[in-house]
């Protein structure tokens, strides 16, 4: 059976696009695995039930292996959960409002759970993170320089690098690299011509946005929840 | 004109007054350093005072950081147990003799210096405590000088001299799976840059015993390791004199000790 990945993010609280792609994924063939890759928080809306589910899968659900992201970064530095550090960031660029917003949105019995939860995976020569390898803030997109995705794919020493934070659906091939270094020491001189092998930066998307990841082929498929269903109904083409 | 960069001092006083003296005789006046002033060595006070007498420009090195923050450090800065042991107690040594004028001058060095297209940092522009060591990814290094928007990087830490040329790179990129359909392809460029590490006045760890820094020529760009005899035997009395552990007038006696070589140097410090 062919095995394919479903790669969510930024849901931040949304349990109605939550259950359309669970519904979408029943529907889809292979073997699937749910990869969750943070921002299942936000300020927007009340973020708890969605937590739930999460935590406590419907016995048809897929099980959906989570990190954390962005905003559940900013709960835990909120929460003293970083130390002294508080989400200074967030509050200079939104405000006093929205950090209320973020902690009014999730019970703060969820905090434990949600400080639990990975920076990343590293799954095969693939890694499944949020932002990018440096940061869990980092946006990775198609106009990041190569040098500095080359950079990110290397820290993890992954060969493909899934990222959610931009919020864009991208498959970028990084196809060829060379460089040539001279090194001169005590020892004397030494030159060397690096080159990197076949490498790739996806970006999965965010909230009704996901992606699937066909493993055995490397290709990626953009996908909206609930399109096909929209388009039988209200007869929309591809937008 | 010619410009010296030195680096990892370690409160070692007779090296660090080689070295000031060498760069004089050759007539120049330019000098940056690239900070770890303390650690290590027996004469903190003394090598902080004389770098601040003759107004060197210095960047915050590694030991300078935490004999000020306090040791939180993570784990990377130390290749084994017994190092980080042996580290921690000179750690604490340096921050008892510290003078409360010098722990302030510590606290307050920049980060990083720049220089027109030159950038000097401690250890990588991402953190004091990264090791760029010379065989590492031509990529990855390349991307911190890049990133750092300089020509050529500075950086001391890892206690070898080098200088490494990153030249004649490309990377060809595609993007798959687009909409509209058409793949786009691209092949970027990648400038020539240059990574000059000063390696170290007062710890050398490059096979022999000398203190090492480099001259930089900015009109030909030429960049030279000189290598400098001190009066070691002096350092390694100071050395036992103050309690520090032997093994510290041992490695700078025979030039280097395996055991405190950084296994893996590509671990980036994420703290
Ligand atoms: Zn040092
Ligand atoms: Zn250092």
């Amino acid at each position: 059976m062919i095995e394919r990945w479903a790669l969510v993010s930024g849901l931040k609280g949304d349990l109605d696009t939550y259950e359309l792609i669970q519904k979408d994924l029943k529907k889809t063939p292979g073997n699937i695995t749910l990869f969750v890759l943070g921002d299942m928080i936000g300020p927007e809306k009340n973020c708890n039930r969605l937590l739930h589910r999460l935590i406590n899968p419907k016995s048809n659900d897929l099980q959906p292996w989570c990190i954390y992201g962005w905003w559940e970064e900013q709960i835990l530095l909120e929460s003293g959960y970083r130390g002294d550090q508080r989400a200074e960031a967030l509050r200079i660029n939104k405000g006093e409002e929205v950090v209320k917003s973020l902690n009014n949105a999730v019970d703060k019995s969820f905090l434990d759970w949600i400080a639990a939860l990975q920076f990343g995976f590293v799954e095969l020569d693939c890694g499944l993170i949020h932002g990018s390898s440096k940061d869990v803030g980092e946006n990775l997109t198609l106009d990041t320089p190569p040098l500095t995705l080359l950079d990110r794919l290397t820290r993890l020493q992954v060969n493909r690098l899934f990222t959610a934070r931009s919020k864009q659906q991208f498959h970028l091939e990084l196809t060829e690299g060379i460089v040539n270094s001279e090194v001169e020491d005590l020892n004397g001189n030494r030159k060397k011509e690096q080159k990197v092998p076949q490498k790739a930066v996806i970006g999965i998307g965010a909230g009704k946005n996901y992606t699937l990841y066909d493993v055995g082929t490397d290709n990626t498929q953009f996908v909206q929840a609930g399109y096909k269903t929209e388009k039988r109904i209200k007869g929309f083409g591809r937008l | 004109m010619n410009q010296a960069v030195i680096s990892c001092l370690h409160a070692n006083l007779p090296a660090v007054e080689a070295v000031l003296k060498d760069i004089e005789l050759q007539g120049i006046t330019n000098i940056t350093c690239l900070g770890d002033l303390v650690g290590y060595g027996p004469q903190p006070n003394e090598v902080i005072e004389l770098i601040r007498d003759k107004k060197i420009p210095t960047c915050q090195g590694c030991w300078d950081e935490d004999v000020v923050d306090g040791l939180d450090a993570c784990d990377c800065s130390y290749p084994s147990q017994l190092a980080e042991k042996r580290g921690h107690f000179a750690h604490q040594w340096t921050t008892d003799k510290l003078t409360k004028e010098n722990k302030d001058y510590l606290a307050n060095l920049p980060y990083s210096i720049r220089k027109d297209k030159c950038l000097f940092v401690h250890g990588s522009p991402n953190s004091q405590h990264e090791y760029l060591l010379p065989d590492m990814d031509a990529f990855a290094a390349l991307e911190r000088v890049e990133n750092a928007r300089a020509e050529i990087l500075f950086c001391g830490h890892t206690h070898q001299p080098y200088i490494r040329e990153l030249a004649d790179g490309s990377i060809a990129v595609k993007i798959k799976n687009a909409v509209p359909k058409d793949t786009q392809e691209k092949e970027i460029q990648l400038p020539m840059r240059r990574i000059v590490n000063a390696g170290s006045v007062g710890e050398p760890r490059h096979g022999g015993t000398k203190a090492t820094y480099v001259v930089h020529n900015d009109v030909t760009n030429k960049v030279k390791i000189r290598e400098v005899e001190y009066d070691i035997e002096l350092t390694c009395k100071a050395i036992i004199d103050a309690g520090l552990p032997p093994i510290f007038a041992w490695r700078l006696k025979n030039g280097f000790e395996f055991a405190e070589q950084a296994e893996d140097a590509s671990h980036v410090c994420e703290r």
